[in-house]
């Protein structure tokens, strides 16, 4: 019994992840790539000091939509870290928008929120996000957290 | 002064100027969402930015004003004179504290702590009852209860983890959370639980089916394991049970769990009440064979086992109950046949060849001018006719499911949205194939969406228009004419005729001077990247929707109308065939092809003279209707015939008539899917193998229509070419 769910625990895995992410397993030399999308100019820069020095490759957008013209533009990130409220379209709009592609769609995207905002952790998750960062976070926080849903 | 400080003193100094400007408009304008959005978002953003910079007092001082205006927002309290008074004071008053922080304020610290505590003062009265300065109190979790127990169990908390099916849609990886449990603690045992995992072909790769037993070894507290799972906490079934743990836990946690057919054995293996050794132990003991009825086994192992003193007799007696209970689920899922679907599809294509081969020798019969031959071909016909029918229903299901899912999603979305929605459900009863019942959930939602949000007003504004102010949203469905037709209807505000045409012209999707029939600008909502929604909202209004749920209805061979009435409504009509399969045909011939043409759409046939044959219109009693002639569609070889045949075809509510060589009579045709490279055939929907073996195509008669249409369209919009 224990083989066989273990057999069909790597079935899983395998298929899913070996087969969709084959670029995020190419060798310990791969620099993952974040995305990060806030209309805060401050949160941008002081949480891409804190991911660049952590060895990431950060790309910011000060909107969901530059976000998506990123995204077209052939950025293709191992990891999306939004803000909710913004200008234009607001960041549900743009995990909703961002998960329906195709290549995008078993990335973790995580949203940036405060303490007070719990009702709309659940709006955000329900339009795809794996989970959220409160704001302000640390630096071990924020990393800490990226480990969590970043393969 | 740093880098960060220096942007957000600057960032900070944007915001400010904006939160000043869209207060003063909020004086004019007090009930304007767009402005209040504005504002609350001003706040939010300077409060985030200061917690970026450690600028504590910054962030205090805008957490209140934000919460404030919170409750702004969400109307719970009004914008008085006071009020907006109030707020451009404190945003004085965060210029002054960005300034401080950036050590360039021209007031001392106590002078500026002092204003920021008058301030805070008068903000209280605003804010919620009892409002605290930041956070919400943490539950404290009761202390733990450890009682010793040697038999049970082993030092380790356990972790009963069912992860929702979504898990891996949502960007998560189950792995990653076993990986992060090792740093809080070390998994000593792990049992992965595949039981819900259905069998390969219905199994849909992107959902989770696993469950997690564990066994994790850690001095870290209930809370601490709890925030590991905190991302799928509402998604998932999770049970923490400390080091441990009283009997009674794991009882309950075994009535929990998802029901299986586990043995006994391992059950208690994976709750970690028990250790794989001590199982193994007590099977050594079990003497006699292994075979006979599972619960009656399972008691014999914990008969074992309790005599062994290995395991509390309660904790046996849970378990056997447990698999009692799934037996008897078992005797009642027996008056139930599971039948797998694709043994059913299989089923259905020999349904589908008998009636070939019925009509084949009915076609015979009729050729051999044997009396008795027809008539028992008749009987024949008849009753595959009938197994046919049986055959179909097997695949439907009732629509009510499908509907009453929209209760909820009504009932969540009145709630975001200020409205009162009342959902009626009729036709629930009505039947169709379970394919297509699949593929419709989601355009159906959208179009429910779209009323909820555009379609029906908030209550203020139905009331003053004289209406109930509980608006209504009805979905109906019912049978017509080998077609199911489900209706969305709601009582709101109606398609705007003019607001539509406007926004279509300013995309370019028409034409400025173009004159439009009003269900020609109704239609206009289904094209690409036209919403008139002024206010695009988290349910809808972005202008991507409808021509995703056209294009999902005609994937379907189904088409949407819009009715609307200015002030009364709209009603959205959806037509879809009842199955996927079989179809009653009309069998036409051109150029010595044959053709199908459903019978459902067929309306009349009639001669058409030859004096008629250069016109691409013709006068069916009085009436002008467009003609598709299949030899020039299709581009078919040879001279026309002196007569020819007009089928008048009828699709959602347009008529044309379709001109062909000669008519050969109704059949029915078991429709064969065109292979990939014929995707993008226009006017063609499948083919179908007739009783003579020859293959026919059938005729998609909306994209026939619409191409007809556009042929004229263009020929209008070049006259000299019409005239010469």
């Amino acid at each position: 019994m224990a083989g066989l769910a273990s057999g069909a625990l790597f079935i899983q895995f395998d298929t899913l992840f070996r087969g969709c992410c084959l670029h995020a397993l190419g060798g310990s030399d791969y620099v993952k790539t974040i995305m990060l999308v806030d209309d805060s100019a401050t949160v941008l820069l002081s949480i891409s000091g804190i991911l660049t020095k952590a060895g990431f490759q950060v790309v910011t957008a000060n909107s969901a939509e530059d976000g998506q013209k990123k995204l077209a533009g052939g950025t293709k990130p191992d990891l999306l870290i939004t803000d909710l409220n913004m200008p234009g379209m607001n960041g549900i709009e743009f995990i909703k928008v961002v998960r329906q592609k195709a290549e995008l769609r078993f990335m973790p995207i995580l949203f940036l929120t405060t303490e007070s905002q719990q009702a709309k952790r659940a709006e955000a998750k329900a339009a795809g996000a794996s989970g959220w960062i409160v704001k302000p976070a640390t630096a071990d926080t924020l990393l800490n957290t990226i480990k969590l849903v970043l393969r | 002064m740093d880098e960060l400080k220096q942007v957000f003193v600057q960032e900070s100094g944007e915001q400010l100027d904006a939160l000043e400007a869209l207060l003063l408009e909020l004086e004019n304008r007090p009930d304007d969402e767009t402005t209040l959005n504005g504002i609350f978002r001003a706040a939010h953003t300077i409060k985030g930015a200061a917690g970026m910079v450690e600028a504590a007092a910054v962030e205090a001082f805008a957490h209140v004003v934000e919460n404030v205006l919170d409750r702004l927002r969400n109307h719970e309290i009004e914008v008085t004179t006071e009020l907006a008074a109030l707020m451009l004071a404190c945003t004085d008053q965060l210029r002054v504290l960005v300034a401080a922080e950036a050590g360039a304020a021209d007031k001392d610290e106590a002078q500026i702590a002092a204003d920021s505590a008058r301030l805070l003062e008068r903000l209280n009265a605003y804010g919620p009852a009892g409002q605290h300065a930041a956070g919400s109190p943490r539950v404290v979790e009761p202390d733990v209860q450890r009682i010793p127990s040697p038999q049970a169990g082993h030092n380790c908390w356990h972790l009963s983890v069912r992860f929702g099916p979504d898990v891996l849609r949502q960007g998560m990886d189950p792995e990653n959370f076993l990986r992060f449990l090792e740093t809080v603690g070390n998994i000593r045992h792990l049992e992965t639980l595949a039981d819900s995992m259905p069998a390969a072909e219905v199994m849909d790769p992107e959902l989770c089916y696993l469950g997690f037993e564990i066994a994790l070894e850690s001095a870290a507290d209930k809370q601490a394991i709890e925030d590991v799972f905190a991302f799928v906490r509402d998604e998932c079934q999770l049970a923490i049970l400390p080091p441990n743990s009283k009997v009674g836990d794991y009882l309950e946690l075994i009535e929990s769990l998802p029901e299986d057919s586990l043995r006994l054995g391992e059950i208690l293996v994976r709750v970690g009440a028990l250790t794989a050794d001590e199982l193994a132990e007590g099977l050594r003991a079990q003497s006699g064979p292994a075979a006979g009825e599972m619960a009656q086994e399972a008691r014999q192992i914990g008969e074992i086992l309790v005599a062994q003193h290995v395991v509390q007799p309660e904790l046996v007696a849970a378990a056997v109950a447990k698999q009692t209970q799934v037996s008897e689920k078992k005797a009642h899922d027996a008056k139930l046949i599971r039948v797998p679907a694709d043994k059913l599809d299989h089923l259905i294509n020999l349904v589908g060849e008998l009636v070939i081969a019925g009509a084949a020798t009915s076609l015979l019969s009729h050729s051999r001018r044997d009396g008795e031959l027809i008539e028992s071909a008749s009987l024949l016909t008849r009753l595959v006719e009938e197994i046919r029918d049986a055959s179909l229903q097997l695949r439907t299901v009732q629509i009510g499911e499908t509907f009453n899912r929209f209760q909820r999603l009504v009932r969540d979305a009145c709630k975001d949205l200020g409205k009162d929605v009342e959902l009626l459900i009729s036709g629930g009863e009505t039947e169709l194939d379970k394919s297509i019942v699949e593929k419709i959930g989601d355009p159906l939602m959208h179009l429910v969406r779209n009323s909820l949000d555009h379609g029906i007003e908030a209550p203020a504004v139905r009331e003053a228009a004289g209406k109930n102010p509980r608006g209504s949203l009805s979905l109906n469905a019912f049978h017509d004419a080998g077609n199911i037709v489900i209706e969305v209807t709601d009582d709101g505000a109606g398609l705007n005729r003019d607001r539509i045409l406007a926004k279509a012209i300013e995309r370019g999707l028409v034409d400025a001077e173009a004159h439009l029939s009003d269900r020609e600008v109704y239609d206009l909502i289904f094209a690409p990247g036209l919403s008139t929604a002024e206010q695009v909202t988290n349910l809808s209004g972005r202008g991507v929707g409808m021509d995703v749920v056209r294009r999902n209805l005609q994937a379907l061979r189904g088409t949407i109308n819009v009715d609307s009435q200015p002030g009364r409504g709209t009603r959205l009509t959806l037509r879809l065939p009842l199955t996927l399969a079989i179809i009653d045909g009309f069998l036409v011939v051109s150029a010595n092809r044959s053709y199908v043409i459903p019978l459902d759409a067929v309306v009349e046939c009639i001669e058409r003279p030859v004096a008629e044959h250069d016109r691409n219109y013709f006068n069916l009693r009085g009436q002008v209707l467009p003609a598709v002639c299949l030899r020039e569609s299709f581009n078919l070889p040879g001279e026309r015939p002196t007569r020819e045949s007009v089928v008048v075809v009828q699709y959602a509510g347009q008529r044309a008539g379709i001109v062909v060589d000669r008519l050969a009579g109704e059949l029915q045709a078991v429709i064969k899917p065109l292979g990939a490279i014929f995707r993008h055939l226009q006017g063609i929907g499948g083919s179908t193998i007739l009783g003579s073996g020859e293959v026919a195509l059938i005729l998609d008669i909306s994209a026939l229509i619409k191409i007809s249409g556009q042929a004229e369209q263009r020929l209008l919009a070049r006259p000299e070419q019409r005239s010469a």
